[in-house]
C-alpha cells in the first residue's frame, strides 16, 4: 500500500471521508497562454487524467483541458437517476447505420474524470488473446503491442485504483489488491445459477476499495455508483490521478472546449491548442499535444483540424480517422423471483464470468461475450419494461414487481469493421463547428453474440430459479476512432499512442483501442496511456518530438 | 401528499404504508433538493403549444396509465426538459432533433385523429386514444406520418418513463427505496430488508402472468 503511496498519493491527498481537496485546486499552479507547456492534454477522462499525472510526476510542465466542470462531488451530484443528466456529454450528434447507437448517456463523459465518474466500476483485464485475434481468429485486428507489454500497467493501476475481487482465473490469471466485496441478492442469484448450470462466476473486479484506501471511506453499498460516487469509495480519476497530478504542478481548466490542435506547416509540429472558455477563445502554446476525447470527440476533432497539409483532417492522410469505431452488444436479461431482490441495492457491478469470452470451435460465431450484473434504477428498469411493448397500466402493473427481479447484462465483441465510424455532419454546435455523425451497422458474428449471449443469461437466472425472463437490447462503451496499428496506413497511432502523421501529437484514449474483447475499457485505457506516458518520460532527453517511435 | 391511484389489479397497494419520502430526513442537502423541487408547484407549460399541450397531456397519462388525482405533473416535467434543451444530444438522422420530434409527432396524433373520429386527439374518447396508441405501437419499424414509428414510440415513452420515475410517488409504488446517501444499506441479499423497507404483501402478483388480474 505504501508503495503506491509513493507513486500516487491521491487517495491521502483526499480529506478524510466524503468530499474533495479544494485547497489543491485553489493553489493549483497556472501557466500563462504564452508559456510553452511540454504537454497540453485534451480531456480529462480515464486517459488524459492518468497521462496528466504521470507527466507531472516526472516533472512536465502539464495543462489539461476538459469541457465540463470541475465537480464537487458532495454539491454537483445526486442520489438520483434523473438528477444526474448533467453528468453526461449532451452536445448534439447524429447517428445513422441499420444499427445506430444511441449516445450521451452510459456510453459518454463529460467534466474533470470523464465517463469514469459515471462508470459502473468494472474492471477486467483484457485477455492475451485480444492482442492478435486478426492471426489466431481471423477476425478483428492484431494489435501493435502484447499483452505482456500492458501487464506491468494493468498491475500498477489496479493498486491504485484499487480494485477489489477473487482471485481471476480467465486470461492472464491474477489477484486483486483488495478482497471481494459482499453481494446483494442481484449478486447472490448470479452466483446461484452459474453454480447450477456449470459456468464459472467469480466476485470483482470492481474499482470500489473494499476497506479504507488512504483517506477515501468504504463503500456504503447505496447503489448510485451510475450517479456518481458521493462516497469516494469508486474510483474515478477526478479521486485517483487528479489530485497527485495538482500536487505536482499539473493544471486543469475547467469548461474549457478545444476547438482546434493548431499546426505548423513549415515544422510539420502541432503547436498547441485552441480552445473556448466563457465565450473567450484562447489559446495554448506546448511542446506536445495529447488528444483524449473519447471515441467521438477525439475523431471529430482531427477531422475538423484541416489546414494545407491535412485538407482531409489532421493524421487522416490514410483515411483512417474516425474508422473501426465498436460498441459492445450489451442485452440486459432480467429474471422474476418470488423472493425479494432489491437489486438496486449494492453497487451495480458485482459478479462477472468470463467462460465465453474467447472463440469456442464448436459455434458458428468467432469470440465471445462476458457476463456481469447490472442492476438498473426505476427510470432504467422502466425503459427495459416499456421495451416489451408494455405501457399504461401494464406498465405500472410491472413496474410494481420491481424487487422480485434480478437483472444480468452481457458484453459482446462486436468485430471492428471499417464502416462504422464518425464523419462530419452538416449540424454544427454552438460554436459553430461540425457535430459528430456516428455510423453501426452490425455484422453477422456480432447478432449471433448478442443472441447466444441472451441465451446463457436466461439458462443462469432460470437455474437460480427465475419464473419469467425479459431481454432487451441495447450497446455498452464505446472504443476505436483513432486506432494504433503497426504501419500509418492502418491506423491513426503507433503502439505509444503516438500519431504517425505529426510526431509531437498523442492520443491518449479509448479511440486507440484496435480491438476491445468483452471487458469494460476504463482499466486498459488507463494502463495504455500510462504506458504512452512511461514512454515519454523515458525519452523526453532525447527530445521527444522527433524522437524515433521506438520504445 | 397521499399515494397515486393505482387499481390493485394494476399493482396498487403492495407496499402498504412505505413511504420515500418518510425517509428525507436521511437524504443530503443537494439530492433532497433535487427531489423535493419535483413536489413543489411544476413549472408552467412554455415549450408546447395549446394545441401541443392537450395532445402531449392526453398521450403521457395514457403510456402511463395515469386517470386519477393527484397525478405526476409529467406533461410539465417533460416540457421543462424540452424548453431547456435538456436532452441526450443525439439524434438519429431520420428524425428531427427532440424538440423538433416532439412538436410532428404531437401534430401527427391530431391528424390522425381527424382522419379517424374528426377531432383532436386529446377530444377523442379514452378507448379510441388507447386503440390509436396500440396502432402506433403495433407499427414497429414501419412509417407512421413520414417518421419511423418505433423510433416515435421510443421518444414518447423515454420521456414520459424519466419522469414518472423519478417521482417520489412513482418510488413507492414500486418498493423503491429512493436516495440512500449517506445512510446506504447494511442488509444485502435475497430477502434481506432494512428497517424501515415494506415488503410486499402480494409476492405472487408476478406481471407475467396476469396473475394479480
Amino acid at each position: 500500500m505504501n508503495r503506491v503511496r509513493e507513486r500516487n498519493e491521491s487517495a491521502w491527498l483526499l480529506p478524510k471521508g466524503p468530499g474533495s481537496n479544494l485547497r489543491l485546486r485553489e493553489d493549483m499552479r497556472r501557466y500563462g497562454e504564452t508559456d510553452e507547456v511540454d504537454m497540453v492534454i485534451v480531456g480529462c477522462g480515464a486517459g488524459g487524467s492518468t497521462l496528466l499525472q504521470r507527466l507531472a510526476r516526472a516533472g512536465w510542465r502539464a495543462v489539461a483541458l476538459d469541457a465540463g466542470p470541475f465537480w464537487e462531488p458532495e454539491r454537483d451530484w445526486v442520489s438520483d437517476e434523473a438528477g444526474s443528466h448533467h453528468l453526461y456529454w449532451t452536445e448534439p450528434r447524429v447517428i445513422s447505420g441499420t444499427d445506430p447507437v444511441p449516445l450521451g448517456s452510459n456510453n459518454s463523459g463529460r467534466g474533470v474524470g470523464g465517463s469514469m465518474v459515471h462508470f459502473a466500476g468494472y474492471t477486467p483485464r483484457f485477455h492475451p488473446s485480444d492482442f492478435r485475434t486478426f492471426s489466431t481468429d481471423g477476425v478483428g485486428a492484431d494489435w501493435p503491442l502484447d499483452y505482456a507489454d500492458l501487464r506491468p500497467y494493468y498491475e500498477d493501476v489496479e493498486a491504485e485504483l484499487p480494485v477489489a475481487g477473487e482471485h481471476w482465473p480467465w486470461g492472464d490469471p491474477h489477484g486483486y489488491p483488495h478482497r471481494p466485496h459482499p453481494v446483494s441478492g442481484n449478486g447472490e442469484l448470479f452466483l446461484r445459477g452459474a453454480n447450477a448450470c456449470g459456468v464459472t462466476a467469480k466476485v470483482g473486479p470492481v474499482a470500489i476499495a473494499n476497506g479504507r484506501f488512504g483517506n477515501r471511506p468504504h463503500c456504503i453499498y447505496r447503489g448510485f455508483c451510475l450517479q456518481g460516487c458521493k462516497v469516494n469509495a469508486k474510483a474515478s480519476p477526478l479521486i485517483t490521478h487528479v489530485p497527485d497530478a495538482l500536487a505536482h504542478g499539473a493544471e486543469i481548466r475547467p469548461d474549457s472546449m478545444a476547438t482546434r490542435i493548431c499546426f505548423d506547416e513549415h515544422s510539420g509540429l502541432a503547436t498547441g491548442v485552441e480552445y473556448v472558455q466563457g465565450g473567450v477563445t484562447r489559446f495554448q502554446r506546448a511542446r506536445m499535444v495529447a488528444v483524449a476525447g473519447y471515441s467521438i470527440e477525439t475523431p471529430r476533432l482531427l477531422l475538423n483540424c484541416t489546414s494545407p497539409r491535412f485538407p482531409d483532417g489532421m493524421c487522416n492522410d490514410f483515411d483512417q480517422v474516425g474508422r473501426y469505431l465498436m460498441v459492445q452488444g450489451a442485452p440486459q436479461t432480467a429474471g422474476r423471483f418470488q423472493a425479494e431482490v432489491r437489486m438496486w441495492k449494492a453497487p451495480p457491478p458485482e459478479v462477472s464470468t468470463e467462460d465465453f469470452y474467447e472463440t469456442d470451435p464448436t459455434k458458428p460465431y468467432k469470440r465471445g461475450f462476458s457476463i456481469q450484473c447490472v442492476s438498473p434504477l426505476p427510470i432504467t428498469w422502466a425503459e427495459h419494461v416499456a421495451a416489451q411493448g408494455h405501457w399504461g397500466p401494464t406498465l405500472r402493473r410491472y413496474m410494481s414487481d420491481y424487487p422480485h427481479w434480478a437483472c444480468l447484462g452481457a458484453l459482446c465483441e462486436f468485430l471492428p469493421l471499417e464502416e462504422n465510424r464518425v464523419t462530419l455532419a452538416d449540424e454544427t454546435d454552438r460554436h459553430g463547428i461540425p457535430v459528430a455523425r456516428f455510423s453501426y451497422s452490425q455484422c453477422d458474428n456480432d447478432r449471433q453474440l448478442m443472441s447466444a449471449a441472451q441465451q446463457v443469461m436466461e439458462k443462469i437466472l432460470t437455474a437460480a430459479g427465475a419464473e419469467e425472463v425479459i431481454t432487451i437490447n441495447r450497446y455498452a462503451h464505446l472504443v476505436g476512432g483513432a486506432r494504433m496499428a503497426a504501419t500509418q496506413e492502418d491506423g491513426v497511432v503507433d503502439r505509444n499512442c503516438r500519431s504517425f502523421a505529426v510526431p509531437n501529437l498523442l492520443v491518449t484514449d479509448g479511440s486507440v483501442l484496435p480491438t476491445q474483447g468483452s471487458a469494460n475499457p476504463a482499466l486498459t485505457i488507463m494502463a495504455l496511456a500510462a504506458r504512452a506516458a512511461r514512454v515519454l518520460v523515458q525519452g523526453a532527453r532525447r527530445g521527444a518530438p522527433m524522437s524515433a517511435k521506438e520504445d | 401528499m397521499s399515494s397515486l391511484p393505482l387499481e390493485t389489479s394494476d399493482g396498487g397497494g403492495r407496499y402498504p404504508g412505505f413511504s420515500t419520502l418518510a425517509q428525507a430526513g436521511h437524504w443530503d442537502r443537494a439530492t433532497a433538493a433535487v427531489v423535493e423541487s419535483r413536489l413543489g408547484m411544476p413549472p408552467d407549460v412554455r415549450f408546447f403549444t395549446p394545441q401541443e399541450e392537450a395532445a402531449a397531456r392526453a398521450l403521457l397519462d395514457l403510456l402511463l396509465g395515469q386517470q386519477g388525482e393527484p397525478r405526476v405533473p409529467v406533461v410539465n416535467m417533460v416540457d421543462a426538459r424540452l424548453a431547456e434543451e435538456q436532452t441526450d444530444g443525439w439524434h438519429y438522422d431520420n428524425m428531427p432533433r427532440d424538440g423538433e420530434a416532439w412538436r410532428a409527432t404531437l401534430a401527427a396524433l391530431d391528424s390522425e385523429a381527424r382522419s379517424r373520429a374528426g377531432c383532436t386527439f386529446a377530444r377523442l374518447d379514452p378507448n379510441q386514444q388507447a386503440g390509436l396508441l396500440q396502432d402506433i405501437c403495433n407499427l414497429d419499424r414501419e412509417l407512421w406520418h413520414g417518421l419511423p414509428a418505433d423510433r416515435v414510440w421510443s421518444l414518447w415513452t423515454r420521456y414520459a418513463c424519466t419522469a414518472f420515475y423519478s417521482h417520489p410517488l412513482a418510488w413507492d409504488e414500486i418498493g423503491f427505496g429512493g436516495p440512500a446517501y449517506p445512510r446506504g444499506y447494511k442488509n444485502l441479499g435475497v430477502d434481506r430488508l432494512e428497517p424501515f423497507e415494506v415488503r410486499d404483501v402480494r409476492p405472487g402478483a408476478d406481471p407475467t402472468h396476469g396473475a394479480d388480474r
